[in-house]
């Protein structure tokens, strides 16, 4: 009797203690369970997620609990609770993808909405490779989007272009808006973990991107990280372990009695005493004979690739993140640890990311979001060693120290590595408040403040005689500061309401200020006595020879914008935005800049007759133009300045201070100076002028997606130097004068080939295609164009200048592409002198073995008037093919990128590389495909050099397996994975690599690394 | 509640709002922080002298004055422009010509910054007075190597300050050229006092470019050069002028004097002695070329690639840099000199010598020709030095009041002290006036021979044909030998500027 008494009391207890519980299963269509759907309390920060079986359980904390259940490409569904124990849900698929949303500036609108040319990233698959930032990654990714990583260094940046570069002067990059802050320029987001990220938004057009005004005419590239989720408590580990290996062989010597042959004829050919004849030379370094080589005499053959490179390069990349939910305040806290092995030894770079996001309900209406982010970097600087060092040195002498060639030795790779330092420290502060308040259900207001700090400190010492600063000045010891942060401060209202079920408004208004500094320091010393300090200790060098310099800039933004848009009826849509900007960078007389954008849109799939065809799940024709600009000046530019010289009086330096500063440096080793000073007031923005035409469309119940957008983008007003008279005492000023135009097209295509339980194939192809013309560059006088003696094209030269022909590669002529490539025709080897002769080309040139270059200008001689373009190292288009595969647990994908017609100039094709020297001509073989080896000779740029770049590279592949436990207890997931990077790349290019920067000039290196992967996911 | 935090965020919102969008100047200076004080003024006066320091215009005055007359040839493989400098092929693309022309005139903004800064300035009158002195001189003095070197040039009489005074408008007449530096030199005679400073001007530095100028014109205009047959003086007033400025600097000052000893004019330790009126500013520890000298580096011969040492006539030695020999002495200038002349024997070096004494090179050997040695620095470091090119020497003037006064008394005292100093006997007396002069031009190409000043006495005696075989294999005219044309980048630019003047 009392043992019933305690059971039911027991069970009355429990009741009583316990929350009210709810559990249920979610289904599909197809009644098939769904796993990782998000059961959400209505009005509180309290959920779950649903296991393998699709099961879920929960406690509820509200008086009349709704549900709302959502998980990507299904509609979300709410479900008042009512009393039950047990609600069982099934998911309707949300075929029309109507509920996809895309972050847009300002605000999100659903995909199927979209009027201007946006296209979204799945950055989901990208996360199986990693990398220091986002940009990378992003290569192949979305049409009109050209990323280019032609640095492998650890810690290396991209160049990231959105539909080409139009600005000459001022930056080419894209807008990067992190979480509605605009960050910076894209190319190197090294602050933000890419595990962390959710979305990326390529907002291409005038519609989209004017909204970010004087900023937005590169387009702009929004990133969203994931924020404290609502309702569930999880924690993370993902684990990455690369290896690195090349993925082709380098180009060494690898027969030393080959090499010194070959370099004997270069010599001698040149009227130059050979080296390799067993004496020792004019530097006192003994070069052992030919046949002291061949018959093993020389003890020495160095394997400098296996002293300079790491046998195998194992980079680490882990992220371990925490994200729980109470009723009313969620948190998210992310670390990360980054260690990038880079492939010479010590070339290091290591990162540290800890991320804190708290999501607070303050009322029900309005929510307090804030992150905070801290970041620390360091990068330990050994790049670029001589791994082509001649393989007969040794690496030592007898007694230990390093073998030098010679007193001017400057590359010896483990002098260097063990006595140079070159290392930086950086540190990242990223803080961003954001004020959520829905006034009413058609009114919100946003008000956002973000603050963002960096730092750096860069340790330079360069010892005397293994380095030539060092050398030169008895030790070279270098510390650099540099400091920058950035406050912007957004307050928006956003109206949306839709009046009488047809006419759907959202009305966006609102401003943002923006202030940013940066300052930068460094100090010099030189000529130590003792160099066991390194850089540590700067004061106990000469101090006469000290130098030190400093800047500051701050700028500020002042901006008001705006946007409507417009629906009637779910088929016609209107988007106008509008943008002031005023900057403190612009000219007085310009302060305030205006851009404006328009774009109508028909979803024609939702009118009559379209509807009746029953093929188009989606057909939406767009059109938009707008303006918008690139700030490209930069501080303090329109202001006068003066220079400051040194003069020395009484026995003594003094300093001298007046108008006209250094601008630039010209003329043979740049020996002579050019001066600026005159302010302008007039300066101001360059102006983006684009139009945009696009199609979207869906059939076969949106299995089968295109996009399409044709584009016009002129930019105007570029920023340029005028060329002043030389009565003037000054050279050149800046002014807006010059005009780029880029237009092409974009395909993306996505088709999900199989659909069914166990298995799926997506596959989607992306085309892009862009033509870039200078259109102007100004007055030709003003401006110093030259002009072509052939066709008369106006044109200046631009870019690097490359020693060994003297000039300038790139031109930027009018009429032609950015960046083409000028210079003489080769039309293969002189045979005899006769020929030589009769080309025009006289003395040295015109001997057999030597370049036969063409006389173009026809006037009988071989001179400058002889150049043409001989090269265009844009590419005519690029493509990327990419297939996603799962079966059952397995996911497979694998993605391919070419770039297509872009020229490379192999400027140093040429010059004792071991796979083409052998090749030379000589009386016995009379090629037509080498010149002699003549160590003398002058060389000039010519097509010879120019190679065809066009590549396709097996980007990634990726196979992982998913281990899913049917009951959820404390394991929720587990992914396994190998994923592996630049496996294979099909080109014609006989260089390492054929990525290079837009300039389209090769510069060895080594080869790309191919990247294995292992992968370890572990949800909690 | 949500009230109160809706208007605390609007608040917050307006206030960081309200700002100003005007940059002010940070870390550098221009005319808002700049020109407040006297010290201002002098950091920008020292600016101005600091133009005549560039590699375009320090290396322009031997290019120009030198190679383009009969003294010397340029190295095979010299470039900016120098072959056709000493061919007399240089057109108006020639680079040499070109920079020189910059230079001029960015020396010329920077002493028009002076003086429209300091002469509605408050400072006081002593410091104002020197200070716009210096400035109107260094003015006079690029204007004066702009029409010496290529006649009509256009002129910039303030500060450019905005793009609307870049192009400025030719002179109309060499008279309102010359009446502008003349009027320049006044100014600055007056309002400076003697104080030798190197690098810096004076009272006898304006002095002695007055009497210069003056010459200048009288010997041009008498030799019927182009343009200056046109001008308004009368030659006898002219040298009248001239000889009557150079007095002032010979009688009534005591700071510069002849040096008695020959060597002693060029010793690199010794930039402030008796004879230098105005010198070119410099030294060895600076950070770039400008700041230091390589001058001394274009006339010595490469010999072994190492430095040597040079006999002094005392039996020491002196240290000496190697160099490129870019300057070659022609024999034909070479023999003009008397065997027993000093300048000759003691300031043309034709052996050079390694420490212990022996001779590890000379003429014919591995040295082309006889090289000068007014450039040497013995303490050279690497290719640093303190060359200081002499701009106008004591000597010198003394060469122009005796060719300005004519075959007076006074006069052959003066040639015969430089004379007597070289080691020569007296000139021929009673030489009549036009002869006397023509000795005096010779005296002149011995005396300053390498200081970048031939050419100019060729072009005002309208002698440079008949004195400089290289001008007759490029079959010039003396009129066109006269003037170098303006510079083409400048007629592309220069609106106001065309071919045909």
């Amino acid at each position: 009797m009392a043992i019933l008494a305690i059971v039911f009391n027991l069970a009355v207890l429990s009741s009583f203690g316990q929350s009210p519980q709810i559990s249920g299963t979610v289904v599909n269509g197809q009644a098939e369970a769904i796993p990782g759907v998000t059961i959400l309390e209505k009005g509180t920060m309290n959920g779950t997620i649903t296991d393998a079986s699709g099961v879920y359980q929960m406690e509820l904390t509200t008086n009349d609990p709704v549900l709302i259940f959502s998980f990507v490409g299904y509609k979300t569904t709410e479900v008042p609770v009512q009393g039950k124990s047990r609600v069982n849900v099934t998911l309707e698929e949300d075929v029309r993808g109507l509920e996809e949303v895309v972050v847009i500036g300002y605000g999100s609108v659903r995909k199927s909405d979209l009027t201007g040319s946006v296209s979204s990233v799945k950055v989901e698959s990208l996360k199986s490779t990693p990398a220091n930032s986002i940009d990378r990654l992003l290569q192949g990714r979305s049409a009109g989007l050209q990323v280019i990583n032609s640095s492998q260094d650890p810690g290396a940046g991209s160049t990231v272009r959105i539909r080409g570069g139009s600005s000459l002067r001022g930056s080419n990059s894209p807008l990067l808006v992190v979480d509605g802050f605009p960050f910076g320029e894209a190319g190197n987001l090294k602050q933000i973990n890419p595990a962390d990220i959710v979305s990326v938004e390529i907002l291409k057009d005038a519609s989209a991107s004017a909204i970010y005004g004087s900023r937005g005419a590169n387009g702009v590239i929004m990133i969203t990280t994931n924020r404290a989720k609502e309702g569930v408590t999880t924690v993370s580990v993902r684990q990455q372990t690369t290896l690195s290996r090349f993925s082709s062989e380098l180009a060494l010597w690898n027969d030393p009695v080959l090499m010194a042959q070959l370099n004997n004829e270069d010599r001698v050919n040149a009227n130059l005493p050979p080296l390799y004849i067993g004496a020792t030379n004019s530097n006192g370094i003994y070069y052992p004979s030919v046949a002291e080589l061949q018959n093993g005499e020389w003890p020495h053959f160095t394997r400098w690739d296996k002293i300079v490179f790491r046998d195998v390069p194992v980079s680490n990349n882990t992220t371990v993140s925490v994200n729980s939910a109470s009723q009313r305040t969620s948190f998210n806290l992310s670390l990360n640890y980054f260690d990038d092995k880079g492939v010479y030894i010590e070339d290091d770079y290591q990162k540290g990311i800890i991320k804190l996001a708290v999501d607070h309900r303050v009322f029900d209406n309005l929510t307090l979001r804030t992150s905070n982010l801290f970041s620390k970097n360091y990068r330990n600087n050994n790049g670029g060693l001589a791994y082509y060092r001649n393989p007969i040195w040794p690496v030592y002498n007898e007694d230990g120290s390093y073998f030098l060639v010679g007193q001017n030795d400057y590359s010896h790779p483990l002098a260097l590595t063990n006595h140079k330092t070159n290392e930086s420290n950086g540190v990242d502060y990223i803080s961003s408040w954001m004020l959520d308040f829905q006034i009413a259900d058609y009114l919100n207001l946003k008000s956002q403040v973000n603050y963002k700090y960096g730092s750096s400190v860069t340790d330079q010492y360069n010892p005397k005689i293994y380095t030539e600063s060092g050398d030169f000045n008895n030790g070279a010891a270098h510390l650099s500061n540099w400091m920058g942060q950035s406050l912007v401060a957004e307050t928006y209202l956003t109206f949306d309401k839709t009046f009488a079920k047809i006419h759907k408004v959202n009305l966006m208004a609102g401003h943002s200020y923006e202030y940013s500094m940066s300052r930068s320091s460094s100090l010099s010393s030189y000529d130590f006595v003792n160099e066991a300090t390194g850089n540590e200790n700067m004061g106990s060098g000469n101090p006469e020879k000290n130098v030190h310099s400093n800047s500051l800039s701050k700028t500020k933004l002042l901006s008001f914008l705006g946007r409507l848009n417009y629906s009637l009826d779910d088929t016609y849509l209107l988007t106008a935005t509008m943008r002031a900007d005023g900057s403190s960078k612009f000219g007085a007389n310009n302060k305030w800049a205006y851009f404006p954008s328009g774009a109508i849109s028909w979803k024609a799939q939702n009118a009559g007759f379209v509807k009746s065809l029953n093929f188009f799940d989606e057909l939406k024709f767009r059109v938009s133009y707008g303006i918008s600009g690139n700030q490209g000046i930069s501080p303090y530019q329109t202001l006068s300045r003066y220079g400051v010289e040194k003069y020395y009086d009484e026995g003594a330096w003094h300093t001298a201070i007046g108008p006209g500063y250094i601008v630039d440096y010209e003329g043979d080793s740049d020996r002579f100076r050019v001066w600026g000073g005159i302010p302008n007031v007039d300066l101001k923005w360059e102006t983006t002028a684009q139009a945009d035409f696009g199609v979207d469309l869906a059939f076969m119940d949106r299995r089968l997606r295109l996009v399409f957008d044709y584009y016009i983008k002129n930019t105007s007003d570029l920023l340029r130097e005028r060329i002043l008279s030389l009565s003037s005492g000054y050279n050149r000023m800046w002014v807006n004068d010059g005009e780029v135009e880029n237009k092409g097209f974009e395909i993306s295509l996505d088709a999900d080939v199989v659909r069914k339980k166990d298995f799926n194939l997506t596959t989607s192809f992306i085309f892009s295609r862009n033509r870039n013309k200078v259109v102007s560059l100004g007055d030709a006088v003003t401006s110093g164009l030259n002009t072509d003696f052939i066709t008369g094209m106006k044109y200046e030269f631009w870019g690097t200048s490359l020693s060994t022909f003297r000039q300038n590669p790139n031109i930027l002529a009018i009429g032609q592409p950015v960046n083409v490539i000028y210079g003489y025709k080769v039309d293969g080897i002189i045979q005899s002198e006769d020929e030589g002769l009769a080309e025009g080309l006289t003395g040295a040139l015109a001997q057999p073995g030597e370049f036969k270059y063409q006389d173009l200008s026809g006037d009988g001689l071989f001179n400058d008037k002889d150049r043409t373009i001989i090269g265009n190292p844009n590419p005519d288009f690029t493509a990327s093919f990419s297939l996603s595969a799962e079966y059952k647990n397995f996911d497979l994908e694998i993605f391919l990128n070419g770039v297509f017609g872009n020229d490379i100039l192999y400027q140093n094709m040429w010059g004792g590389q071991a796979f083409n020297m052998p090749l030379r001509w000589t009386q016995d073989n009379k090629t037509n495909d080498y010149p002699a080896l003549r160590q003398d000779r002058t060389y000039y740029l010519s097509d010879w050099y120019v190679k065809d770049g066009s590549f396709v590279r097996l980007q990634n592949v990726t196979l992982g397996y998913n281990y899913r436990p049917k009951n959820r207890q404390w394991l929720s997931n587990v992914r396994i994975y190998v994923d592996g990077s630049n496996l294979y790349t099909f080109t014609g290019f006989k260089g390492y690599d054929p990525e290079t920067g837009t300039d389209g000039i090769y510069w060895g290196g080594y080869p790309r690394l191919q990247k294995w992967t292992f992968g370890l996911d572990i949800t909690f | 509640m949500k009230t109160t935090i809706f208007l605390l965020f609007m608040t917050l919102g307006v206030l960081i709002q309200s700002c100003d969008l005007t940059e002010d100047p940070y870390g550098f200076y221009s005319e808002d922080n700049f020109y407040k004080t006297p010290e201002d003024a002098e950091a920008s006066l020292m600016f101005a002298y600091n133009a005549l320091t560039f590699i375009e215009y320090a290396r322009g005055i031997f290019y120009i004055g030198e190679l383009a007359s009969e003294t010397c040839n340029v190295k095979a493989d010299e470039g900016y422009g120098s072959q056709q400098l000493n061919n007399w092929t240089a057109d108006a693309n020639n680079e040499t010509l070109t920079y020189f022309f910059k230079y001029c005139y960015i020396a010329i903004n920077r002493s028009n910054a002076v003086i429209d800064n300091v002469v509605n300035s408050d400072f006081e009158n002593v410091v104002k007075n020197r200070l716009l002195g210096e400035a109107y001189f260094l003015r006079a003095y690029n204007y004066y190597n702009l029409v010496k070197t290529f006649g009509l040039v256009p002129v910039q009489k303030s500060m450019v300050k905005s793009i609307s005074q870049t192009s400025p408008n030719m002179a109309t007449s060499l008279d309102e050229l010359y009446d502008f530096i003349i009027e320049d030199l006044k100014q600055a005679e007056s309002l400076l006092e003697i104080r030798q400073r190197v690098g810096r001007a004076d009272k006898v530095a304006a002095q002695a470019l007055l009497a210069k100028v003056y010459l200048t014109i009288a010997s041009s205009k008498e030799s019927g050069v182009a343009k200056y047959t046109e001008m308004a003086a009368d030659v006898n007033q002219l040298y009248d002028e001239a000889a009557g400025w150079s007095a002032k600097v010979l009688n009534d000052q005591s700071n510069y004097a002849f040096d008695e000893n020959l060597l002693h004019i060029y010793d690199i330790d010794a930039p402030n002695g008796p004879e230098h009126i105005f010198i070119m500013s410099g030294d060895r520890t600076g950070l770039n070329e400008g700041n230091y000298s390589k001058i001394g580096m274009m006339f010595h011969p490469w010999v072994d690639g190492n430095p040597y040492y040079l006999k002094n006539p005392d039996g020491t030695f002196i240290y000496a840099t190697h160099g490129w020999e870019v300057f070659q002495t022609t024999s034909e200038f070479y023999n003009t000199f008397a065997e027993n002349d000093k300048r000759r024997t003691d300031l043309l070096v034709t052996s050079v010598y390694n420490a212990g004494g022996t001779e590890v090179g000379s003429v014919g050997g591995k040295i082309k020709a006889p090289f000068t040695r007014k450039y040497v620095d013995p303490e050279f470091v690497g290719q640093k030095s303190s060359t200081k090119p002499y701009l106008i020497r004591f000597s010198e003037v003394a060469l122009i009041y005796a060719e300005a006064a004519g075959p007076t008394g006074d006069a052959y005292l003066w040639v015969n002290k430089i004379r007597a100093r070289a080691g020569l006997g007296d000139l021929q007396p009673g030489l009549a006036a036009g002869a006397f002069r023509d000795a005096v031009i010779q005296e002149r190409a011995w005396e300053l021979a390498f200081e970048g000043q031939r050419l100019y006495d060729l072009r005002r005696k309208a002698m440079v044909v008949e004195k400089d075989p290289k001008a007759i294999v490029a079959g010039i005219t003396e009129a066109q030998a006269a003037f170098y044309p303006i510079p083409q980048m400048e007629i592309d630019l220069n609106v106001n500027v065309n071919s045909g003047n």
